[in-house]
């Protein structure tokens, strides 16, 4: 089982060095990306500092805070994109039966579609994220948390993208509801958590769950609490789980497909 | 016998969305969908031996695609059984894909922005095995295939036939005992197909491999297989040696002849008149109803200027089996 796991691990870290190499082959291409997914992040903190020099507190929070929540919510963008930069195009290829040439491999499926891509503007978002992560306050502490928690959070984005994205084995235009849920939650958690209410934040707890994501991890690194960072992990590997068992039960379904087709 | 395919009774059905036409069947469709059962694959039974080169072949349409993905584990089947190197494809795929290898000849599986040399070693990676073991495999590829001119240009610089070749050679770099080959050589000139035909053949003489071939190309089929398993409609309507095909099925000869004068001459028992251009002449003779000498008498030898007798072509041997006539 460990031998399994390590196996998996090389694998993927394979797949993302061949992934770069690929990127790469076009020099402007791969550095104007990296440099204008920081420069198109940094823009966004601008606003908040203007909103900052009207109003100190913003949903209870303070520019710092936003600084965090910016590196966290970017840096957790940027694993889910580094690594399995596919999982968006997951139910594209389930629509048109492209995965085959992932089930005839001896590697687990997801995991080789998945990190099949990557998208080299991540890159970008890693750089920026660390470097609020320095603007907030450089410790070996925050560092070993934060990037554990830009790992969960990368897995919790992948997880519900691929749950959502495994109903195109069902249904037709799954690709539409994925990139959704995905914008939504890419858009909700930039803001601070205290400006949203009611049921909204019952959504943060499950369908679109970045509080797990992005909130609690802000929580613990500005005042360590045993129960979220356990809440983090187990909810991390549950929602894991379920994006696996998902994947495996829509994949009885497969219907495959005669398109031609290129691994571009 | 030393069978590394068993499949017993196997089917598969697909369930097919059906919509009206139009705006209005669009709606339709949404408020109540209707849905037809398509029967790929139905009741199939073959096996394979060890070391064989066999031709598994039907129209477009027939279930060929169906099955070899049931029996690389891309698809589950809905009944029956298949084995394949004693491996169930359903329920031990990845052990299986150690075993197997696999070409669609119409789906890349090669990354065409890295070279040739780089997908070797990342297929080398995905099967585990360790990085001298590649290399040392890449260095006699490169020597046996011919691959040295194009071995470091990207694969999206590459001819289609020297993509091909790549995409054949990186399904050996694990050594599979079987390889499954679908349409290898769809879209291919024929000085490219005859080497890829050479690889296939020198596959299965240098390392053992069991081929599983589906083509549409007859040129494929007869010159490397020795069995052949026609399907259509999802079931098995032919399972012979190729020799045998050809024995039963090559009872027909085609007469071509250039005479002095005009002759005439009308369909009697065993000979059926195709042609008839007064001096030319293209019979088809049923050696079971009648001999070629008996046709001949028919004919005024002294005048014949040129005569051709010719076996049916293979391709119309399959045709006219896809079309349920013997």
């Amino acid at each position: 089982m460990l031998m399994e796991v390590k196996k998996e691990l090389k694998f993927i870290l394979l797949s993302i060095k061949y992934n770069l190499a690929r990127e790469m082959t076009n020099k402007v291409t791969f550095l104007t990306n990296i440099i204008f997914m920081i420069l198109n992040n940094a823009a966004f903190l601008i606003e908040w500092i203007i909103f900052f020099s009207i109003k100190d507190n913003i949903g209870g929070y303070g520019l710092k805070d936003v600084v965090l929540l910016w590196g966290l919510a970017s840096g957790t963008y940027a694993i889910c994109f580094l690594f399995f930069g596919a999982v968006q195009e997951l139910p594209n290829l389930i629509m048109n039966g492209k995965i085959d040439s992932f089930l005839v491999q001896p590697k687990n499926v997801l995991i080789s579609i998945l990190t099949s891509k990557t998208k080299v503007s991540a890159i970008g978002d890693l750089i920026y994220s660390y470097i609020l992560l320095f603007i907030y306050g450089f410790s070996i502490k925050n560092f070993l948390f934060f990037t554990l928690f830009i790992v969960t959070g990368g897995i919790i984005v992948t997880s519900i993208a691929t749950i959502f994205g495994s109903l195109a084995f069902y249904i037709t235009k799954a690709d539409t509801l994925t990139g959704n849920v995905m914008g939504t939650m890419l858009n909700f958690d930039t803001y601070p958590e205290g400006i949203f209410k009611g049921a909204i934040r019952i959504l943060f707890y499950t369908i679109i769950p970045i509080s797990f994501a992005v909130y609690m991890p802000l929580n613990i690194l500005k005042e360590f609490e045993i129960i979220k960072f356990i809440a983090v992990i187990i909810f991390t590997l549950f929602i894991t789980l379920i994006a696996f068992l998902s994947f495996y039960k829509g994949l009885k379904k497969y219907s495959s497909g005669n398109l031609m087709s290129a691994r571009v | 016998m030393n069978n590394v395919i068993e499949v017993k009774k196997l089917s598969k059905s697909f369930k097919v969305k059906v919509k009206e036409k139009g705006f209005i069947g669009s709606l339709k469709s949404i408020v109540k969908p209707k849905y037809k059962t398509i029967k790929a694959v139905n009741n199939i039974s073959f096996n394979v031996e060890k070391g064989e080169i066999i031709a598994f072949i039907g129209p477009n349409g027939a279930g060929k695609s169906t099955t070899i993905k049931m029996l690389t584990g891309i698809l589950y089947n809905d009944a029956g059984s298949i084995s394949v190197m004693g491996i169930d494809p359903t329920k031990k795929r990845k052990k299986l894909a150690y075993e197997i290898g696999t070409v669609f000849g119409q789906k890349e599986q090669l990354w065409t922005h890295l070279t040739p040399y780089d997908n070797f070693k990342f297929f080398g990676a995905i099967y585990d095995i360790p990085e001298y073991v590649v290399e040392k495999k890449i260095k006699e590829f490169i020597e046996i295939f011919e691959l040295s001119e194009f071995i470091n240009t990207p694969v999206r610089n590459l001819s289609l036939g020297q993509r091909i070749r790549c995409e054949i050679v990186a399904s050996l770099i694990h050594e599979p005992k079987i390889l499954f080959l679908d349409e290898p050589t769809i879209g291919l000139d024929p000085v490219v197909k005859e080497n890829i035909r050479t690889l296939i053949k020198r596959m299965n003489k240098e390392y053992k491999t069991t081929i599983f071939l589906t083509s549409h190309d007859v040129g494929d089929i007869e010159k490397l297989c020795k069995r052949v398993i026609i399907i259509n409609k999802g079931e098995v309507v032919l399972d012979d040696s190729m020799e045998n095909l050809k024995y039963h099925y090559l009872n027909k000869k085609i007469i071509e002849v250039k005479m002095k004068e005009k002759v005439n001459l009308d369909d009697s028992k065993g000979i059926t008149i195709l042609k008839d251009k007064g001096y030319n002449l293209k019979l088809e003779v049923d050696t079971k109803k009648t001999s070629i000498s008996e046709a001949l008498k028919k004919l005024d030898s002294d005048k014949i200027i040129d005569i051709n007798i010719s076996n049916v072509p293979l391709e119309s041997i399959i045709t006219n089996i896809y079309k349920g006539e013997k």
